[in-house]
C-alpha cells in the first residue's frame, strides 16, 4: 500500500526561510500502514514532553491567575489578571525588562557579528583550524556555575583581573572599577560573559552553514569583479540567511531569558539595578513565596518573547522575499 | 567584519587559498593577519580559562595576585586533592557523570523515535504537535519550575538522580527531535522505497536504514544532550537537597557559598569539571558541524 | 544519663501537656502526635535533619563525626539523615520542599524565618507538640525564645544564638593613626575624618542586620514594639540620623563598597584580617573562620559603637524546629532535646555555636574566650521584628538603604518610601 508513492514535491512553498525544501512531503508512502503506527513511534517522546512541558505549563496559567499558596492543602484564591496588573505596574519588574533589553543590546549583536566574522576567517585552511574551533567553543560546553563563578573571580573589585588590566596594564582608570557593585558596570561584566560564552556557538554554527554556499557563486561574483566585502554581502550573507535567523532568534530568546549569571554574578543586586525578568521572578516564587505573581510575570515575559521572535521571522523573511 | 574588507580587492585568490595548490607569497601575508586575528580571538576566549587553572594549581592566599598569574607560580596539588577527597567532589562527579550518561542514552534513543514519526509519517494532528514542541523550546525553564517540582514529587522523583535523568530527557526531547527530525526527512525516499520492496517493515527500516544515516545528527543530539545535563543547574538546585546527590555545578556552587575566597578550591573543582566536557566535545565535534548543518539549520 | 533526665521531667509535664492538646482541634496531626509524644520512650526509624551549618569552621564535622553518632548511640536503631543546605539557599529549599509536601522532620532554622513558616503552616507547635516543652523553654535566655512566636504559640526552640560585636585590627587601626578603637558613633565618625579617604569600617551587606545596631545604638526602631507600624519608626529622627551616618562615611570613602552587596569586593572577614579595613562589625563565627585562613591574625573585641540609644546589637541565631509532616514526630523530638542537651551544645560550642540557654552561658565563656564579648553585648541585644513578612520587609529596607548610598535619594526619603512599602505588610500580619 505504501510502496506505490512516488509523488514527490520538490518545491515546497513554506514561508518560513528556515526550511527551504522538504523531499517527500505529501507523497502517498507517508501514509502509514496502521493509523497507530507513527504514534507507537512518536508516543514514548511525546508524552514525556507533555507530561514534564505541556501540563506543568497549563498549570503554571492557572497558577497566575491565583494569589497561589505554596501548601498543597491550604486554599488559593481566584484573583483573575490582578498579578498581571501588579506586573505592568511594578516598576522594579520594567527595570528588570530594561535590563534584559540592555543585555540584549550589549550581547547579543557582537556575539553573532564575532561569531559570523570568526567563522568565516576560520572557514579556511589555516595552520591550527581545529586547535582553533575546539578553543572558541570550550566557554560554550562549560557549565553557566562555573563560568559565572569565574567571571565574578575576574570582576572582583580588589586585585581582580580584569581591573588590573584595565589600571595597571592599559591605564584607563586610576582607580579599581567596583565592576559587580554598580548597575551599568555589572550589566557590562554580565554582557561580555554572555558575548564570550556564546560566541563559539555562533562560530560552530556559522561555520557549518557557511560550508553549504556554493562555491559556484563566488566564483561567478569574482568573475562580476566583486571585491571580498561584496562577496561577502552579495553572496554570504544571503546563503546564511536562514542561519543568521536562525541564530539571531535563538540568542534574542537565550537574552531574554539571562538566569543563572545574574544570579551567581550579582543576584539583582544592588538595590535591584541589575535584576533581570528571571531573577526577579525567581525571587519572588522562592524567596517571597508569590508563585501567583512569579508565574504571571513569567508569561508576560513569554509573550514578549514570542511577539519579537514572530517579528524577527517576519522581518527576515520579507527581506528574503524582496531580495529574490 | 573591518577584516574582511582589508583583503586586497577584486582578489579571487585571496578569498579561497585552500583551493590553490600554490598560494603566491602576498596570500600568505594575509594567512599571517587571518592566523593573527584569529589567535588573539583564542587567546580572549583562553586567557580566563587560564586563570582559572593556574588559580586553582596554586596556593590559596588571602590576597589575589596583582598582576593575575596566567601561568602558575608556585605549583601544588592541594587543592585537587581537597576538593576530590575532603569535599566529595569524586561523589558529584560520579553523580554528574551518572546522569549525563543517561540522559544522553535516554535522550537520544527517544527523539529519535519521535522524530522519525513526525519525519517518516503524516498523521493527525502532528502539525500541532510539532508546533508544540517548537513552543517548547522558547519557554524559559523557571516559568514551570514550580508545577514541575510538584510534578517530580508525586512521581517520587525528588532527590533522586534518577528523577534528574527523567526531568533533563525530557528537557532535551524537543530540541534533539527537532535536530534529528530534519535529518531523518533528508534521507532518499528511494533507498526507503528499496527496503519496502525488499519486504522490510518499518522498524527494520528505521534501524538499518534510518539511524546508521542520521548518524552524525545522532552525534550531535548525544553531545548536546550530555553537556546540557553535564551543565544544568537550577533544576538540580531545586530538587536535590542531599549533599550525596549534588552534581557538579550543585556542588561547585556550594563550595563557593562556603569557602568565599577559597578561589583555588573552587576552581580546581571546576577545572575537573570541565574537562570531561572539552573531550566530549573534541570527541564529537567532526560529527557536531555535520550534524548542525542538517538539523537546526538548512 | 540524661535519658532518665528526660524521662523524669517529662512525666512531671504529660499532665500539663495533655491538658494542652485537647484545644488544639483543627491543627490536624497534632492531638495524635501529643498523645504519643512521650519522652524517653524507645524511639525508632529514621528522620531527617535539614541545616544550614558551614564546613568552614568545622560545624558540620561536629555534627555529622560527635553529635548524631552520640545520638545514634543513646538510642540504638534510630538513624537521622543530616542535609546541610547552603545558607542561601535554604530559604527557597524549604519553601519548595513544603509545596512538594518533602519537608525533612527536624530544621534548623534561622530565627527571622520561623514566623514565616509558622504562618504557611509548615511546623508543628512544639509548645503543644512536646509535652515537656516548658522546661526547655525555662532554660533559654528569652530574647532568642521569643524568636519563636507567632499568633500567640512558640513554634521552635532557640538552638544557638548569637550577635555582633566590633572586631578590630589593632595594627591597621595603628598604622591609620587611630590610637585605639572607637567607642562611640562619634568616635567613629571622628576617627573617619582623621584617617582621610581609607578606610575606618567595613560592613558586607545594607539589610537589617547589618544596619539596625547603628539604628537602635543611635535611639532610633525599625518599628514599633507590636511590629505593626514602621512610620514613625523607622523614618523618625533617629533612625533617619543613623543611616545618614553611614551615608557620610560611604561617600567619604571611609566605609568600601562592599555594602552595596559585596560581590566583588573583598568581604569583611577577609579584609580585617589583611588589614584593609580596621574596624568590622560581625559575629563569633568569625573567629574559627580567620582561624583557618590567618593562623597568625590576632582579632580583638569591642562592644558595639554607641549612642543616644546605648550600644545595641542584633540578636542572629538559629531555631530548631519540627515540621508537620514529619512522620516521625516522636524521633524528632528526642532530637531536639539531643541537640539542645549540654553534649551537643557545648560541641557546637567549640566551633562557634553560642547556646542560647542560661545555665550553659558560663561553660561558654570557658570554652572560648572570645565568647565574653558576645555575652555581654547579648544582654542588650534585639532582635529584628518578627513578622511572617520579614523576607519582603527585609528586601525594601535594603533596597532602600542602597538607594540612600547610591546618592539617589536622601536617608530620609529613602526611609519615607520604605515605611510607605512597608506598613501594609506589617498590617496584613
Amino acid at each position: 500500500m505504501t510502496s506505490q508513492g512516488v509523488l514527490r514535491k520538490q518545491t515546497v512553498s513554506t514561508p518560513s526561510a528556515a526550511r527551504p525544501r522538504k523531499p517527500g512531503r505529501g507523497g502517498a508512502s507517508r501514509t502509514p500502514s496502521h493509523w497507530w503506527v507513527p504514534w507507537a513511534f512518536a508516543a514514548p517522546g511525546l508524552i514525556l514532553f507533555l507530561l514534564t512541558t505541556g501540563y506543568p505549563l497549563v498549570r503554571s496559567l492557572q497558577i497566575s491567575f491565583y494569589k497561589w499558596s505554596v501548601l498543597p492543602t491550604q486554599a488559593s484564591k481566584f484573583i483573575g489578571l490582578d498579578n498581571y496588573v501588579r506586573a505592568l505596574a511594578d516598576p522594579q519588574f520594567w527595570t528588570s525588562v530594561v535590563n534584559a533589553g540592555v543585555y540584549l543590546l550589549m550581547s547579543v549583536p557582537a556575539t553573532v557579528a564575532l561569531g559570523l566574522f570568526f567563522a568565516v576567517l576560520l572557514q579556511k585552511k589555516m595552520p591550527g583550524r581545529t586547535l582553533f574551533r575546539v578553543l572558541f567553543y570550550i566557554p560554550v560546553v562549560t557549565s553557566w556555575v562555573v563560568v559565572s563563578l569565574l567571571f565574578k573571580f575576574l570582576f572582583t573589585t580588589d586585585n581582580g583581573a580584569v581591573n588590573w588590566f584595565m589600571t595597571d596594564f592599559l591605564s584607563l582608570s586610576a582607580h579599581a572599577v567596583p565592576w559587580l557593585e554598580q548597575r551599568w558596570t555589572a550589566l557590562i561584566a554580565i554582557s561580555l560573559l554572555g558575548i564570550w560564552k556564546n560566541l563559539g556557538w555562533c562560530l560552530v554554527v556559522f561555520l557549518a552553514s557557511l560550508g553549504g554556499v556554493g562555491e559556484e557563486l563566488y566564483e561567478a561574483a569574482a568573475l562580476d569583479g566583486a571585491n571580498a566585502w561584496h562577496k561577502f554581502v552579495h553572496v554570504t550573507l544571503p546563503g546564511i540567511r536562514g542561519t543568521l535567523l536562525f541564530v539571531l532568534v535563538l540568542q534574542v530568546i537565550g537574552a531574554f531569558n539571562v538566569f543563572p549569571s545574574v544570579l551567581l554574578m550579582t543576584n539583582g543586586g544592588p538595590a535591584g539595578s541589575t535584576e533581570v525578568p528571571l531573577t526577579y521572578m525567581y525571587k519572588q516564587a522562592f524567596s517571597f513565596l508569590d508563585f501567583g505573581y512569579g508565574s504571571a510575570m513569567s508569561f508576560i515575559l513569554a509573550i514578549f518573547i514570542f511577539v519579537v521572535s514572530f517579528a524577527q521571522f517576519k522581518f527576515f523573511g520579507e527581506k528574503k522575499e524582496a531580495l529574490r | 567584519m573591518t577584516a574582511i574588507s582589508l583583503k586586497p580587492k577584486g582578489s579571487r585568490e585571496a578569498d579561497n587559498p585552500s583551493r590553490n595548490e600554490r598560494p603566491k607569497r602576498p596570500l600568505n601575508i594575509w594567512l599571517l593577519v587571518r592566523v593573527a586575528i584569529v589567535l588573539c580571538g583564542a587567546v580572549m576566549m583562553v586567557a580566563p580559562f587560564m586563570i582559572m587553572v593556574s588559580t586553582s594549581l596554586e596556593p590559596n592566599t588571602a590576597t589575589l595576585p596583582n598582576p593575575p598569574h596566567f601561568l602558575p607560580q608556585t605549583l601544588t596539588s592541594a587543592n585537587y586533592e581537597e576538593a576530590w577527597t575532603e569535599n566529595n567532589f569524586a561523589g558529584f562527579f560520579g553523580n554528574s557523570a551518572y546522569v549525563s550518561v543517561l540522559t544522553t542514552v535516554a535522550s537520544v534513543v527517544i527523539s529519535s523515535m519521535t522524530a522519525f514519526a513526525f519525519a517518516r509519517f503524516d498523521f493527525p494532528l502532528k502539525n500541532f504537535m510539532f508546533s508544540l514542541l517548537l513552543a517548547g523550546l522558547m519557554i524559559p525553564g523557571i516559568v514551570v519550575i514550580v508545577p514541575q517540582f510538584v510534578l517530580a514529587k508525586s512521581l517520587n522523583m525528588l532527590d533522586s538522580l534518577e528523577g534528574l535523568v527523567f526531568f533533563y530527557t525530557a528537557g532535551q526531547i524537543a530540541f534533539t527531535t527537532f535536530l534529528l527530525r530534519a535529518f531523518f526527512e533528508r534521507v532518499p525516499r528511494e533507498l526507503d522505497e528499496a527496503m519496502t520492496v525488499d519486504g522490510a517493515g518499518i522498524l527494520r527500516k528505521f534501524l538499518v536504514l534510518y539511524i546508521p544515516l542520521a548518524r552524525p545528527a545522532l552525534a550531535t543530539a548525544a553531545v548536546f544532550s550530555f553537556l546540557g545535563a553535564w551543565d544544568e543547574y537550577v533544576w538540580a538546585l531545586t530538587v536535590i537537597s542531599d549533599a550525596t546527590k549534588r552534581t557538579l555545578p550543585l556542588g561547585i556552587a556550594a563550595f563557593q557559598g562556603e569557602h568565599s575566597t577559597a578561589w583555588g578550591l573552587v576552581f580546581a573543582a571546576s577545572t575537573l569539571a570541565v574537562i570531561p566536557v572539552i573531550a566530549v566535545y573534541v570527541a564529537g565535534q567532526k560529527h557536531l558541524i555535520a550534524g548542525i548543518t542538517t538539523g537546526a539549520v538548512k | 544519663m540524661m535519658k532518665k533526665l528526660f524521662t523524669l521531667s517529662s512525666l512531671a509535664l504529660l499532665a500539663a501537656a495533655g491538658l494542652t492538646a485537647c484545644d488544639t482541634g483543627g491543627g490536624g496531626a497534632q492531638p495524635a502526635a501529643v498523645s504519643t509524644l512521650s519522652t524517653g520512650a524507645a524511639v525508632s526509624g529514621e528522620i531527617t535533619f535539614w541545616h544550614a551549618y558551614s564546613a568552614g569552621g568545622g560545624e558540620i564535622k561536629a555534627l555529622e563525626k560527635t553529635i548524631i553518632p552520640n545520638f545514634e548511640k543513646l538510642h540504638p536503631g534510630v538513624k537521622v539523615k543530616a542535609v546541610q543546605i547552603p545558607d542561601k539557599d535554604m530559604h527557597q529549599k524549604l519553601v519548595t520542599a513544603a509545596a512538594g509536601t518533602s519537608l525533612p522532620d527536624v530544621i534548623r532554622a534561622d530565627i527571622v524565618t520561623v514566623p514565616e513558616l509558622a504562618k504557611i503552616g509548615v511546623l508543628t507547635p512544639l509548645s503543644e507538640a512536646m509535652p515537656d516543652f516548658q522546661s526547655w523553654a525555662d532554660k533559654m535566655f528569652p530574647g532568642p525564645l521569643a524568636t519563636n512566636k507567632y499568633n500567640g504559640k512558640l513554634w521552635g526552640l532557640p538552638l544557638d544564638t548569637n550577635t555582633k560585636v566590633v572586631i578590630y585590627n589593632d595594627e591597621a587601626l595603628k598604622a591609620n593613626g587611630i590610637a585605639s578603637v572607637p567607642k562611640t558613633l562619634d568616635e567613629l565618625k571622628a576617627a573617619a575624618d582623621k584617617v582621610g579617604g581609607k578606610y575606618i569600617l567595613a560592613e558586607g551587606g545594607s539589610g537589617a542586620w547589618q544596619m539596625l545596631p547603628y539604628i537602635w545604638s543611635n535611639g532610633g526602631d525599625m518599628t514599633d514594639p507590636d511590629v505593626k507600624k514602621s512610620s514613625g519608626y523607622l523614618n523618625g529622627p533617629k533612625s533617619v540620623a543613623a543611616l545618614q551616618m553611614i551615608v557620610d562615611l560611604y561617600n567619604k570613602k571611609a566605609i568600601p563598597g562592599v555594602i552595596l552587596g559585596g560581590s566583588g569586593g573583598t568581604p569583611t572577614g577577609d579584609g580585617l584580617p589583611k588589614g584593609m579595613y580596621p574596624t568590622i562589625v560581625d559575629g563569633p563565627w568569625t573567629f574559627p573562620n580567620m582561624a583557618t585562613s590567618y593562623p597568625n591574625f590576632q582579632p580583638k573585641t569591642s562592644p558595639m559603637f554607641s549612642g543616644d540609644g546605648g550600644s545595641v546589637s542584633v540578636v542572629g541565631g538559629e531555631d530548631i524546629v519540627m515540621t508537620q509532616q514529619s512522620k516521625n514526630k516522636e524521633l524528632a523530638a528526642e532530637f531536639i532535646r539531643y541537640m539542645l542537651s549540654p553534649d551537643a551544645q557545648k560541641s557546637m560550642g567549640q566551633v562557634g555555636q553560642l547556646s542560647a540557654e542560661k545555665d550553659m552561658a558560663e561553660s561558654m565563656a570557658s570554652i572560648q574566650p572570645y565568647y565574653g564579648a558576645f555575652l555581654e553585648q547579648l544582654k542588650t541585644a534585639k532582635p529584628r521584628p518578627a513578622t511572617p513578612q520579614w523576607a519582603k520587609v527585609d528586601d525594601i529596607f535594603t533596597k532602600q538603604t542602597q538607594l540612600a548610598l547610591q546618592g539617589k535619594l536622601s536617608a530620609q526619603e529613602a526611609m519615607d518610601a520604605a515605611v510607605a512599602q512597608i506598613d501594609p505588610l506589617l498590617a496584613q500580619g
